[in-house]
């Protein structure tokens, strides 16, 4: 995982969001990491800074809060569970009981509903703009064999800075 | 009295464009009132999350909406409120309007499409009608819209061609991608007409604009170089510079107000800061997407109009249109294809741009003989990966799909094929079920009534639809293609809709006159796609385009 270079590309928050995590963002990573994992040949969340990108979002200012609480007490509703199950923390436990507990949430309607926006930020992680912080230097376009367009956003134009988000009083006219 | 302005017009895209910039090349002076904010080309950029993941230039449902309402199965119609459906009918609320993020398909309507009924006859339960002009009356302001909005093509003889009154177009067809020679090869074949489709994109910088740059992102994008026709890029920004035509943005027009004696004084609106405001003029031009205008009218009720403008005889509204149609797919696997023909195929930027019309008009038992048939449009799939990749976080059963086997699912959406899909237009034939009122209930964020759609369609649709569709089928096929699919449905497409206002002789049966001005006021004219009867089987921005120059000649010998 390539960290902290000055460049452009990290100027949608801090490149150190997996340093010293705690809950909610250490089990979210966790989660994030296995619904989307590294092999030798492709990257994993991780390595699409998947985490920066889902704490960009969920602080969008068009973000519905009620959705962002939700995402952010699902660590807590899954960490009861996997104490009650296997008396460890959801990060803890090994690949195959993690993908027990989450086929086993997946049935429930709260449940699913919370995988599912999982999926959604990490697809949208993957292969949006790295403006928005993931995509880490395009590493989910490059292993997709993706073309960007061009011109690319910039961070003073990412969408919420545009149209409807933007206050009117401070756009100026030409 | 004095006016404030010669003319106010109300909404900036297709409809508003070439009204706007020949009154204001004029020498009069033209009010443009856009609900949504002025963005300029830089910016826009090619931003997945801006222009399609998140709401950025359309208002946010709750704040704004529609009710739709759709028959059930049972033969009831119920509404739904679209902030509880998601079902977004808005398309792009900016200045130039939706115009910014068209793909720029661009066909003329032809001679028969504008006297449908004595050509191919009635056709129980829709509401067909010839047209009040013909298409000798709109050809020379096609052309017009050919050099002023900027439409690259080129024009080869086919059985369906439209007359011209020029040879060929201003600007030649825009770079094509390298599977173009396979869908000409595969008509050629096939005894079809491949045919350049004429696009709404500069080949050649003109006018200040620059020429496409060929990112590969042109459809639900704004144009960063200025080459795409939008209203904004090609004659806003002209008429604003003739120093005679000023536009405020971000100012809701939320009522009409007329007089005594049925002539509209003022438009009311709501400023930036949500403050009503009004403003005077001598004329009122209304061109606000089809839907909308509707809306407006109704809500501008007056001492003339109890029922809203142009609704004396309860036509407003009425025979909304859609595009009839669908679309298909077929896939070019490149595991089946030597490494150069691989990477030809892989290439991104140019267009595809091509269409067939030789089922424009067409004969078939199953549709008694003679019948009115459509267009269809070859292009690749839209290249946005979000979109792409969403489908496989489900697999077959419905359940979500993580870990090894979406990386492999995605690789494979990804790299395994190209994708050539087509596009199915027809007509949406008028019929009684399907137009726009006031929902009862539902208000927007300034307390205003929002327009309630009904959106029933034709059974005829479809039928015209799947014939169609197994043509650019057999084409598919011919090409070599895997995988080949097809839906052709009644669900109304947002992003084509026109009627509503209807043009006509007569006021019991139309809401406007063959000159677009309603019927009972005098000073009120429509210049959107609402003014159309029946909408041909093409895109019709075309036609938007040109009935406002037409339109705008009209109006220039009375103000």
């Amino acid at each position: 995982m390539s960290t902290a270079k000055a460049d452009s590309l990290n100027i949608m928050g801090n490149d150190d969001v997996y340093k010293n995590l705690s809950d909610p963002w250490l089990t979210l990573a966790s989660v994030q990491e296995h619904l989307f994992p590294a092999d030798e040949t492709s990257p994993g969340a991780k390595d699409i800074t998947a985490l920066r990108f889902l704490k960009n979002m969920l602080n969008a200012p068009d973000t519905d809060s009620e959705e962002k609480q939700f995402i952010l007490k699902g660590p807590g509703w899954l960490n009861d569970l996997s104490l009650k199950q296997h008396n460890k923390e959801f990060s803890q436990l090994d690949s195959e009981t993690k993908e027990k507990i989450l086929r086993q949430i997946e049935t429930s309607k709260a449940g699913n509903r919370w995988l599912s926006l999982m999926m959604t930020y990490l697809v949208e992680a993957l292969l949006s703009d790295p403006v928005y912080g993931g995509n880490n230097n395009q590493k989910g376009w490059q292993w997709l064999e993706h073309i960007p367009g061009f011109p690319t956003p910039t961070i003073d134009k990412v969408y919420f800075k545009l149209g409807a988000h933007a206050s009117p009083k401070r756009r100026t006219k030409a | 009295m004095s006016k404030d302005y010669d003319i106010c017009v109300i909404g900036s895209g297709a409809g508003a464009g070439p009204v706007v910039s020949e009154l204001a090349r004029a020498g009069k002076s033209v009010l443009v009132l856009e609900k949504g904010p002025w963005l300029k080309e830089n910016d826009f950029f090619k931003d997945e999350m801006a222009c399609c993941r998140r709401t950025t230039y359309t208002p946010k449902l709750e704040d704004e909406q529609h009710v739709i309402e759709e028959e059930t199965i049972s033969g009831d119609w119920v509404s739904e409120p679209t902030s509880e459906s998601g079902w977004d009918f808005w398309n792009g609320n900016v200045v130039g309007g939706s115009s910014n993020f068209m793909s720029g398909y661009f066909y003329r309507l032809k001679p028969k499409d504008f006297r449908l009924l004595s050509e191919f006859g009635p056709i129980k339960d829709a509401n067909v009608v010839d047209w009040p002009i013909s298409y000798e009356d709109l050809e020379p302001y096609y052309t017009k819209a050919e050099t002023e909005v900027g439409i690259s093509g080129h024009v080869i003889p086919h059985k369906h061609q439209e007359p011209r009154s020029t040879k060929d177009f201003p600007f030649p067809p825009t770079n094509e991608h390298p599977i173009v020679k396979n869908i000409d090869k595969a008509c050629e074949d096939l005894n079809l007409t491949s045919l350049p489709t004429p696009r709404a994109v500069l080949s050649r910088p003109s006018n200040g604009r620059q020429s496409c740059e060929y990112s590969g992102y042109c459809g639900s994008y704004g144009c960063r170089s200025g080459a795409k026709g939008s209203s904004r890029a090609a004659l806003l920004d002209g008429a604003v510079a003739t120093g005679n035509c000023e536009i405020k943005d971000n100012s809701k027009v939320y009522k009409l107000k007329s007089d005594s004696t049925g002539k509209v004084t003022e438009a009311l609106y709501y400023d930036a800061n949500n403050k009503s405001q009004s403003v005077s003029a001598k004329l009122f031009v209304v061109a606000c997407h089809a839907i909308e205008t509707s809306r407006l009218l109704f809500a501008s009720n007056g001492p003339k109009h109890p029922d809203g403008l142009g609704n004396n005889y309860q036509q407003l509204g009425k025979n909304l249109l859609f595009s009839g149609g669908g679309s298909g797919t077929g896939e070019f696997h490149y595991s089946k294809m030597d490494e150069l023909t691989a990477t030809a195929m892989k290439t991104r930027g140019p267009f595809v741009n091509r269409g067939l019309q030789d089922f424009y008009f067409f004969e078939d038992k199953a549709f008694g003989g003679k019948a009115k048939g459509g267009v269809i449009d070859f292009l690749l799939r839209h290249p946005n990966p979000i979109s792409k990749a969403m489908a496989t976080r489900w697999n077959v059963d419905d359940n979500l799909n993580w870990g090894p086997q979406l990386k492999q699912d995605l690789k494979t959406v990804f790299t395994g094929s190209q994708d050539l899909r087509f596009e199915v237009f027809n007509d949406w034939l008028p019929t009684d079920n399907c137009f726009v009122s006031l929902d009862k209930n539902v208000k927007d964020k300034w307390g205003s009534a929002v327009a309630k759609v009904r959106v029933g369609y034709h059974e005829h649709d479809l039928k015209v639809g799947e014939y169609l569709a197994n043509k650019a089928e057999d084409v598919l096929k011919q090409m070599g293609a895997d995988n080949i699919r097809s839906s052709i449905s009644g669900s109304p497409p947002p992003n084509l809709v026109a009627g509503g206002c209807r043009f006509g002789n007569d006021i019991k049966t139309s809401v406007l006159d063959a000159n677009c001005k309603v019927h009972d006021v005098d000073n009120l004219y429509v210049t959107d796609g609402s003014f159309m009867p029946t909408g041909g089987s093409v895109p019709y921005t075309w036609t938007i385009y040109a009935n406002s120059f037409r339109v705008a000649d009209i109006i220039k010998q009375r103000v």
